[in-house]
């Protein structure tokens, strides 16, 4: 008697709770299509822009970040070292190498979904291209890791998963397909716990 | 019997899947259209328009914030349907400043650092095609320098945004944001008289 009921209850019941998980989910693990992908690092320089791709467009609305316009900058991030790996705070890394041409960069860790950091904070928990030691070629090797390291240190945070956030400013290569032949610095992972 | 009602069930399951398969389709296309948490409403949320708002660390009651420790932020709505808009800001030696101008859908019209601008002085004015095809007839002596920006959206939004690579620099990038004027331009009311 409430066969008819009840499989059109399964039917809405599949249709609305899939159809919202499936949204939620899609639109939390990307930014879009349309990524740069560079080692570990990635890119959307196309997901401010009318030309976007559905996703990109809906995760921008729902996220209701000021994203950077081409002639500003381009947001790289990393949320895993050149292995493959998922960046934690419980291992330390090595950042090696150059950036793409660009007038000024900035490096900062944060927890995926946290604030980024603050620039009065007490520990090194940002870097700017003007702030590193450089060696003799303009390359540059950071440590990142919890506890305090000589050279170049980026303080992350202590526990759990980070994501590195890597903003080029005026670079020429945000609106430049040309990125793909660019190289982008290394992320190494030196050791973990205390060692 | 009991076959038939197991049929019933896996049809009833793939139209449920199908269902959130469209379903999925049509929230994310028209989320974009009814979005409240997007930039734009949370620009129009920090105050009346034609101003510009300096952005803190902490997320504000609108929900924005600064996205990077060393770049100091500020937002501004606008509505060219009444008239242009102008924007300029002295440059008192800030080493690098940057404005994206987005329609109200948060898509890129423009945008400039100061490299590319004139002088490293910021001078843009936003108007649509029509006012841009009047104000380039009576070239206002005022505008001389200033760069012409075409937008077919009336409505959007400006973001100033400063940098401050190192704490010496906080004063000058903040004066910089803080002098930085987002005013509807009125030429047409001096023509007139």
């Amino acid at each position: 008697m409430f066969r008819v009921p009840f499989l059109i209850a399964i039917a809405l019941a599949i249709a609305f709770g899939g159809g919202i998980w499936s949204t939620l989910v899609a639109l939390d693990a990307t930014i879009g299509f349309g990524a740069i992908r560079l080692g570990a690092w990635e890119a959307f320089p196309e997901a401010q822009t009318a030309k976007a791709d559905p996703y990109a467009k809906s995760h921008r609305a729902n996220a209701g970040k000021l994203l950077y316009a081409s002639a500003e900058g381009l947001v790289f991030t990393a949320a895993v070292d050149e292995t493959g790996a998922r960046l934690t705070g419980n291992c330390s890394y090595r950042l090696t190498g150059h950036t793409p041409p660009a007038r000024f960069w900035t490096l900062f860790a944060a927890a995926p979904g946290a604030p980024p950091p603050s620039a009065q904070s007490d520990l090194p928990r940002a870097l700017n291209s003007r702030m590193v030691l450089r060696d003799g070629d303009g390359g540059f090797d950071i440590v990142m890791s919890a506890t305090a390291k000589p050279g170049n240190w980026l303080a992350v945070p202590e526990a759990g998963p980070f994501r590195l956030t890597l903003t080029l400013f005026d670079t020429p290569t945000a609106g430049s397909s040309g990125l793909i032949d660019l190289s982008m610095p290394r992320i190494e992972r030196t050791g973990c716990g205390n060692a | 019997m009991p076959r038939i009602f197991a049929l019933q069930v896996l049809f009833s399951v793939v139209t449920g899947l199908i269902g959130a398969a469209l379903l999925h389709l049509v929230i994310v296309l028209l989320l974009p259209d009814f979005s409240e948490r997007d930039a734009y409403t949370r620009v129009l949320a920090e105050g009346e328009s034609h101003r510009f708002y300096r952005l803190g660390e902490k997320p504000d009651r609108a929900g924005l914030s600064k996205d990077d420790p060393f770049v100091d932020t500020a937002v501004c709505a606008f509505d060219v349907s009444e008239g242009p808009l102008r924007l300029t800001a002295p440059n008192g030696g800030v080493p690098f400043w940057s404005l994206a101008v987005y329609d109200q859908s948060s898509n890129e019209v423009f945008s400039i650092n100061d490299r590319t601008s004139a002088g490293g002085v910021l001078d843009v004015v936003i108007a649509t095609p029509v006012q841009l095809t009047s104000l380039r007839q009576a070239q206002p002596p005022a505008l001389s320098q200033s760069i012409l920006v075409e937008t077919t959206q009336a409505e959007g939004y400006v973001v100033l945004r400063s940098l401050v690579p190192q704490p010496s620099f906080a004063d000058i990038a903040s004066q910089f944001l803080s002098q930085a004027t987002c005013t509807p331009f009125e030429w047409r009311s001096r023509s007139r008289f």
